[in-house]
């Protein structure tokens, strides 16, 4: 994999409890996620991805982090991340 | 700490983003085998043989041993493999051209000799390499470059039932199943199984995967959803349809 690859854009989402990590070296803009999310929270990214097409980005508001747009990427570009709960 | 895109760990990192078109099913189903290689732990005595056609390009997609030969002739030279060294796991990986069209005599042939070896082929209801044209797997009605109108089964016949077939005509022991991408748990669950049963040595594993062509079916990405889920799966219903216990497990 070349190294612009592994560049990455992070958001928080689900009320800061989980990260939403796009990789834009490996998207190519299919827009299947943006179909099977259950919250309707994918939107077109101005970060485009690597056949110059545009990426994909959650709404922090709507994401619950569920998962589905992870399982769905062909290309492993989406990575959802929960946060471990802190301890009190 | 680096952070990593969330790809098998048997997927070869430096051949990534993959060949494939965007929105290709065949991401999704290599996805999934490859996380069922990881959970296994296979990925040290394993082969990998693809097939002529769109999944040729996953001739490099895997940190595993792979051949690649002619049209569904995968099958043939997986038996070979399994039959010199019996301790490899090997799978056929194969397009609904190659499977069912060209290669369809070793596949009845691999599924009547019961030879233990696991063959996941991908339904995408047409030749995608060479432009989209008609494959025996081509839904009634649909249309493909060579079917402008729609098949027309008094002149094409109807489509091929793959996993009915070999589930007709395998025996006790054999694993048969058709997953979709649509249902990514599920259908690694079916690969999965079918490693496992070729580990057991129990028979002959057959997975058929429906899958998505954005490109030749000229969808966007809600029309390619659409397809896939209310009209495939009308055609092709997925679930087991033969588990060495017999039933449904």
């Amino acid at each position: 994999m070349e190294k612009t690859a592994l560049k990455y854009v992070e958001k928080e989402v689900h009320q800061g409890k989980a990260f939403f990590r796009i990789f834009p070296g490996l998207c190519k803009g299919c827009g299947l996620c943006r179909e099977k999310c259950p919250e309707e929270a994918i939107s077109w990214s101005e970060e485009l991805g690597v056949y110059g097409t545009p990426t994909v980005v959650a709404d922090p508001e709507k994401c619950i982090a569920c998962g589905a747009c992870e399982q769905v990427c062909p290309d492993c570009a989406i990575a959802i991340e929960r946060k471990a709960k802190e301890k009190e | 700490m680096e952070v990593m895109p969330k790809i098998p760990k048997s997927w070869n990192l430096e051949t990534k983003p993959h060949k494939f078109c965007p929105g290709c099913g065949h991401g999704m189903v290599l996805k999934a085998l490859g996380q069922a290689i990881d959970e296994l732990g296979i990925q040290d005595r394993m082969v990998f043989g693809c097939d002529i056609g769109c999944s040729l390009l996953s001739w490099d997609f895997f940190n595993v041993d792979t051949v690649q030969t002619h049209h569904g002739r995968t099958t043939p030279v997986m038996v070979g493999v399994k039959r010199a060294n019996p301790e490899l796991i090997v799978v056929a990986y194969m397009g609904d051209g190659g499977g069912y069209a060209i290669g369809s005599q070793h596949l009845v042939n691999a599924a009547t000799r019961d030879d233990k070896i696991t063959v996941l082929l991908v339904n995408n209801t047409n030749y995608a390499m060479t432009g989209g044209q008609m494959a025996p797997t081509t839904m009634p009605g649909q249309k493909t470059e060579t079917t402008p109108y729609g098949r027309d089964v008094s002149e094409a016949g109807y489509p091929m039932m793959g996993p009915e077939m070999v589930a007709a005509i395998s025996h006790e022991g054999a694993y048969v199943a058709r997953g979709s991408v649509a249902k990514f748990r599920r259908l690694k669950a079916y690969i999965k199984k079918a490693l496992e049963n070729q580990m057991a040595g129990r028979g002959f594993s057959f997975v058929e995967a429906l899958s998505t062509c954005p490109t030749n079916w000229r969808t966007n990405a809600q029309q390619t959803w659409a397809f896939l889920e209310d009209q495939m799966t009308k055609q092709y219903p997925p679930g087991e349809l033969k588990t060495p216990t017999g039933k449904e497990a």
